[in-house]
């Protein structure tokens, strides 16, 4: 009886966690499309070929928000590789 | 209201006596020219004030008689006196002269003022002085073109003292007309009313033009067409000397303390100088008479015998004074002082904000921010640029590249009026809601908001410093170290633009993101001033005693960019969405995206 209710314990806990990691996922996806809006609008600027001050410092904010990106997709392909193989779950992402 | 209606007022007045009167046309044609004139001689001195300037007055004012000595001879050789006390405002702000120095190079230009009274009366209005205007217009012209900063500068002067010459004529040959219609003299006024009341109308006239030296060339031109008596002449100098000192009280109302206590230094001398003078004035005549005819000036040559009196009452004056000078600094330091009733108040810190944890939060936030705007205008003047140029598209970069001059500033004063108190006010106010029910958000939330305080608090206290230098060596002749400091300053304007539009957009997901970049970009900044400074070291193009002060103040402008990019984050915080921070770079990341970009740079 009690190993009963601690695994009713633990599936509605691994339940939870999962909901968890799938809204993160979605948050995760808003910001990154978020991002590559961002990232248009700069390219655009810097297409305008701006002084030289100018889009060296854009191109720093692209190179920002490449990095930012890749990591915001390596974390999302963690989460889901998590989902995927729920016992790993707590093991750190590989990313 | 008033203001709105006054200048067109006074153009429609002006179209009107222009076209009415061709005679004070002349005359007011000849007064615009000379002060177009003056204006060309400040540009054209400005043009050498790149570290030159600063350099003779730092070493020139360690002794009083030095003090008013450069005052005399830089007032005489400049023409302008509007100028040299500009300069001296600022060193004596900047701390890099003292304040008695600065009392000795005001008192020295005064005396040095008084020698236009002699090149307008002595020289402008005896030989034909617009025939020797018109080929220093043509070479002052030639030189202007050049694209040489020193040739064009010279061009300024040349250009300055023609237009200066040619206004001289038109007033003479306007005065003369003007005899032939309307006779002035019929107002002539004796005895001390007569003084009392001449001396008013030339502190008028001196404050309408801004400038004494055009207040004396109409007086000294009045005088020579007949146009007023040789005694109310005198009244009218005096009146002029007197005026003048208006016209810096006008400008210190905006300085700071160092500024307000020059000033007032100024109308003391002035002053004291105008009631001796106005007191012993027959006396002052019957000496000038003397002196006069020592010196074997005519009796009835009565231009020259004004230009003796004006010098020889602001020597007077200057000799009375001169003693004083020590125990006058001391009083004004004692006497001007940093009033505390001009602190700012906070804006949204009331007794009411502390009734819910989320009220308190609000109205802390928002205080901070009314420090941040605080700062951010403190920040700008620090660097001296305006606030206006950095909220504006206009190129900063052109902004911080043709700077003339540091804007004075006592950012110690500042600090205390717009900072201090207001940090210590939200500091107590967080203090206050901490003793009432909280939850443990909001505490969370304040704790942060306190830190974005003092990082704000600690932005200004690293201005304090390298304001400091940026007044010793900002505009050092030397253009490798010009460069520099340019760079540090271009820098956190450009920091400084991009926060306040991180703070204005409309926050989203990904505004907090946009501080990696700032980031960044500071980073690399800073390495590329060490990387230059070394190889300026390694090829002697800079001293290595300079290279640390530029080292200094670069570590400065970095900690006062990392405070302030700290602070931004947590104000902008509360709008982003914790799912973005995960995507925040670390320094680790950062670190890689620099080594990233020095290797595709090889």
């Amino acid at each position: 009886m009690k190993a009963n209710k601690l695994l009713e314990r633990l599936t509605r806990f691994l339940d939870a966690d999962s909901k968890t990691q799938l809204e993160e996922i979605k948050a995760i996806r808003k910001v990154l499309k978020e991002l590559k809006e961002k990232e248009r609008k700069l390219r655009e600027k810097l297409e305008k070929k701006p002084k030289r001050d100018d889009a060296d410092e854009l191109q720093i904010k692209l190179d920002v928000i490449y990095a930012q990106r890749r990591k915001g997709v390596d974390r999302v392909k963690a989460l889901k590789q998590q989902l995927k193989t729920p016992v790993e779950k707590n093991e750190p992402p590989t990313a | 209201m008033l203001k709105k209606f006054t200048f067109p007022a006074v153009l429609l007045f002006l179209a009107y006596a222009l076209w009415a009167n061709a005679d004070f046309m002349e005359i007011a044609a000849g007064v615009a020219l000379f002060m177009f004139g003056m204006l060309c001689l400040e540009e054209g001195f400005k043009a050498f004030t790149g570290g030159t300037l600063e350099t003779i007055l730092r070493k020139s004012t360690d002794r009083l008689w030095k003090s008013l000595a450069f005052g005399m001879t830089s007032t005489t050789v400049m023409q302008s006196s509007s100028l040299v006390s500009l300069i001296t405002v600022s060193f004596v702000s900047a701390e890099m002269i003292t304040l008695a120095a600065g009392i000795g190079i005001i008192m020295g230009a005064n005396i040095g003022t008084t020698t236009g009274a002699w090149l307008i009366a002595g020289l402008g209005l005896k030989v034909d002085i617009a025939a020797y205007a018109m080929p220093v217009l043509v070479f002052g012209m030639v030189f202007m073109m050049q694209k040489s900063k020193v040739r064009k500068g010279i061009g300024s002067l040349m250009l300055g003292f023609a237009f200066l010459f040619l206004g001289i004529h038109f007033m003479k040959e306007g005065f003369e007309a003007f005899q032939q219609t309307f006779d002035l003299t019929e107002y002539a006024m004796t005895g001390l009313a007569g003084v009392l009341v001449f001396t008013l109308i030339g502190m008028l006239i001196t404050v309408i033009m801004q400038s004494s030296h055009a207040s004396l060339l109409i007086i000294i031109t009045a005088l020579s067409a007949g146009q007023v008596n040789y005694e109310n002449a005198l009244a009218l100098a005096i009146g002029a000397n007197l005026g003048s000192t208006i016209t810096i009280v006008l400008g210190s109302i905006a300085s700071n303390l160092g500024g307000k206590r020059l000033a007032a230094s100024h109308v003391l001398f002035n002053v004291l100088t105008a009631v001796v003078a106005i007191s012993f004035i027959t006396q002052l005549g019957q000496l000038v008479d003397v002196l006069a005819e020592l010196l074997g000036i005519r009796e009835q040559d009565y231009l020259l015998k004004l230009a003796l009196f004006h010098t020889l009452f602001n020597l007077l004056g200057v000799v009375m004074l001169t003693p004083f000078v020590g125990k006058l600094e001391a009083a004004l330091i004692r006497h001007i002082r940093f009033e505390a009733k001009t602190t700012e108040k906070p804006l949204y810190l009331f007794p009411e904000a502390l009734e819910t944890p989320a009220t308190v939060v609000n109205a802390v936030r928002k205080e901070v921010q009314h420090l941040f705007d605080n700062a951010f205008g403190l920040l700008a003047h620090g660097l001296s640029l305006k606030r206006a140029t950095i909220e504006s598209d206009e190129s900063l970069a052109d902004a911080v590249k043709y700077t003339r001059r540091i804007i004075p500033l006592d950012v110690e004063d500042l600090y205390e009026a717009k900072i201090k108190s207001l940090h210590s006010d939200i500091v107590a106010f967080i203090g206050e809601a901490q003793t009432r029910e909280s939850t443990r958000t909001a505490t969370e939330e304040l704790y942060v908001l306190r830190q974005a305080s003092r990082d704000i608090v600690e932005a200004v206290k690293g201005m304090k410093h390298l304001h400091n230098n940026l007044s010793r060596h900002g505009l050092s002749s030397n253009l490798a170290v010009r460069e520099r400091y340019d760079q540090i300053r271009l820098q956190l304007a450009k920091l400084l633009r991009e926060l306040r539009e991180l703070l204005k957009e409309e926050p989203s997901d990904v505004t907090s993101l946009s501080l990696d970049s700032l980031k960044l970009s500071l980073e690399k900044a800073s390495r590329k001033m060490i990387d230059d400074l070394d190889e300026m070291i390694r090829n002697r193009r800079i001293a290595p005693s300079i290279a640390t002060s530029i080292m200094n103040d670069e570590n400065y402008a970095t900690e006062i960019s990392r405070s302030l990019l700290d602070a931004v984050h947590t104000l902008i915080r509360p709008a982003v969405a914790a799912q973005a921070e995960p995507l925040s770079l670390d320094e680790k990341e950062l670190q890689q995206l620099m080594e990233q970009d020095s290797e595709s740079s090889r």
